[in-house]
């Protein structure tokens, strides 16, 4: 049976840097995914999941045994963020075309309706605020549960359920207001 | 349940994530509110929507991306293996390269005469001795320093982690490493070299220089590195331009706070 990522973490802690590989393996493409979403660049997506394992080993020491692995990963993950936005200022801009963070698997004969939904979809969620855009990358793109998503965000999960919601409404207002401005 | 209540369960409802008797309250309450069954509708419409934006989960990382971490782990490695072995052994990465194979023939085999010295007169240090010694020294800089300027991050990492191995490090490698601190493009080479500053806790300067690289860092982490690094050599001479960093509204909360906290720890040992 293979081992948990916090049993594997704990090996990595306490010396053996070479095991990060295996967590390396079971979770750089989802984190990859998540800099994808959060800057609309999968190039860029790797290197910041390249630059979160870094620091995985760098601060080894300070993962608590025992502590949900990748709530962990994520927290780096949000300063790794943190640091390249604030290095880079200006706005971050969701990719023009959304084939770029679906990747090869969509299927070819894709409708029109479904076409325009993606991207009015698309560009509701590039409008939304920053902490909102995220919300709905962890909870809808990456399927982390409340809890997950509360240890992420250090909050509490009652506001992690309101959050998400708010963002939803916001994501939903914005969708609508695009789909009438397209349909006029 | 009011309708507030109701509807910040509709995204967890629409994930398939409620459970039964959630579900159950949420259905009841549906069939008599049209207000939230408008609005499971619109949010249910936006949810189907995003499904189109989802990525498809891949097998494993990207071929070329693992290639770059098992690098950077053996990188990393070999830091390690710096660290916890005889100083004088340098990373297996750079032996390869062959600008620094003489140099670094020249050193072991400078390192092996001053053992072989060492061993037999362990209680006494000649003036040869300790001429070798110095040599050691000089070329571990050299390497640091080569290293330092290298174009790969890695590589200048690398160069960082073995600054750290010279026992006494002079005023080169004290400006290599601040000059890291500030102008690196990389931020875990403005860390590590954060690090290595601490062989320098002795030095006032060093101290002051370290204040003016928080105000200049992009990188809220790097910031409270310099901060932690501070407090952990103690730099009390530096506390009134922290105290100044601590209520300075331009710097972002979490560095402001570091302050605060490097304050009172700094206050606390006086």
């Amino acid at each position: 049976m293979p081992l948990d990522d916090e049993a594997v973490m704990t090996e990595v802690r306490a010396g053996d840097v070479g095991r990060l590989e295996l967590l390396f393996d079971r979770h750089q493409p989802g984190l990859v995914r998540y800099f994808t979403y959060l800057t609309g660049n999968r190039a860029l997506g790797e290197d910041l999941a390249q630059d979160a394992f870094f620091r995985v080993l760098k601060y080894r020491h300070t993962y608590q045994p025992g502590a949900n692995f990748r709530a962990w990963l994520y927290q780096i993950g949000r300063n790794v963020y943190a640091d390249h936005v604030g290095r880079h200022k200006q706005e971050v801009a969701m990719p023009s075309e959304a084939a770029e963070i679906r990747g090869s698997e969509t299927p070819a004969d894709r409708e029109f309706q479904k076409k325009q939904e993606a991207l009015l979809v698309r560009q509701a969620l590039a409008a939304l605020p920053g902490e909102k855009r995220e919300l709905l990358i962890l909870s809808r793109f990456q399927e982390m549960k409340y809890e997950e998503i509360a240890t992420v965000l250090k909050c509490e999960v009652g506001t992690v359920k309101v959050r998400v919601y708010r963002a939803m409404r916001e994501l939903s207002d914005r969708f609508f207001a695009l789909s009438g401005e397209k349909a006029s | 349940m009011n309708c507030e209540r109701i509807r910040e369960q509709i995204p967890e409802a629409l994930a398939g994530r409620l459970d039964a008797a959630a579900r159950e309250t949420l259905v009841e309450h549906l069939e008599s509110c049209a207000g939230c069954r408008s609005e499971v509708a619109e949010l249910n419409a936006v949810w189907r929507a995003m499904e189109s934006l989802k990525s498809g989960k891949e097998e494993g990382p990207d071929p070329a991306a693992k290639a770059r971490f098992l690098d950077l782990l053996e990188a990393y490695k070999a830091g390690m293996g710096i660290a916890i072995e005889m100083p004088v052994r340098p990373a297996r990465s750079f032996m390869s390269r062959p600008a620094w194979q003489a140099a670094i023939a020249a050193g072991l085999l400078i390192a092996g005469i001053f053992a072989g010295r060492f061993a037999a007169q362990p209680r006494q240090e000649s003036p040869e001795v300790a001429q070798l010694k110095g040599q050691v020294e000089s070329l571990r800089q050299l390497v640091a320093l080569s290293m330092m300027q290298q174009q790969s991050p890695g590589a200048r990492l690398r160069g960082v982690s073995y600054s750290e191995q010279i026992s006494q490090p002079d005023s080169q490698v004290q400006q290599a490493l601040l000059y890291a601190v500030n102008h690196d493009t990389n931020v875990n080479v403005r860390l590590s070299a954060v690090d290595a500053l601490q062989k320098f806790a002795g030095n006032p300067e060093v101290a002051r220089a370290m204040v003016d690289a928080i105000s200049v860092q992009d990188s809220p982490l790097v910031q409270v590195a310099l901060i932690d690094m501070l407090v952990q050599i103690n730099a009390r001479s530096v506390t009134p331009a922290i105290a100044k960093l601590s209520k300075d509204l331009q710097v972002d909360e979490v560095v402001r706070q570091r302050a605060a906290w490097a304050l009172e720890r700094m206050g606390g040992t006086r």
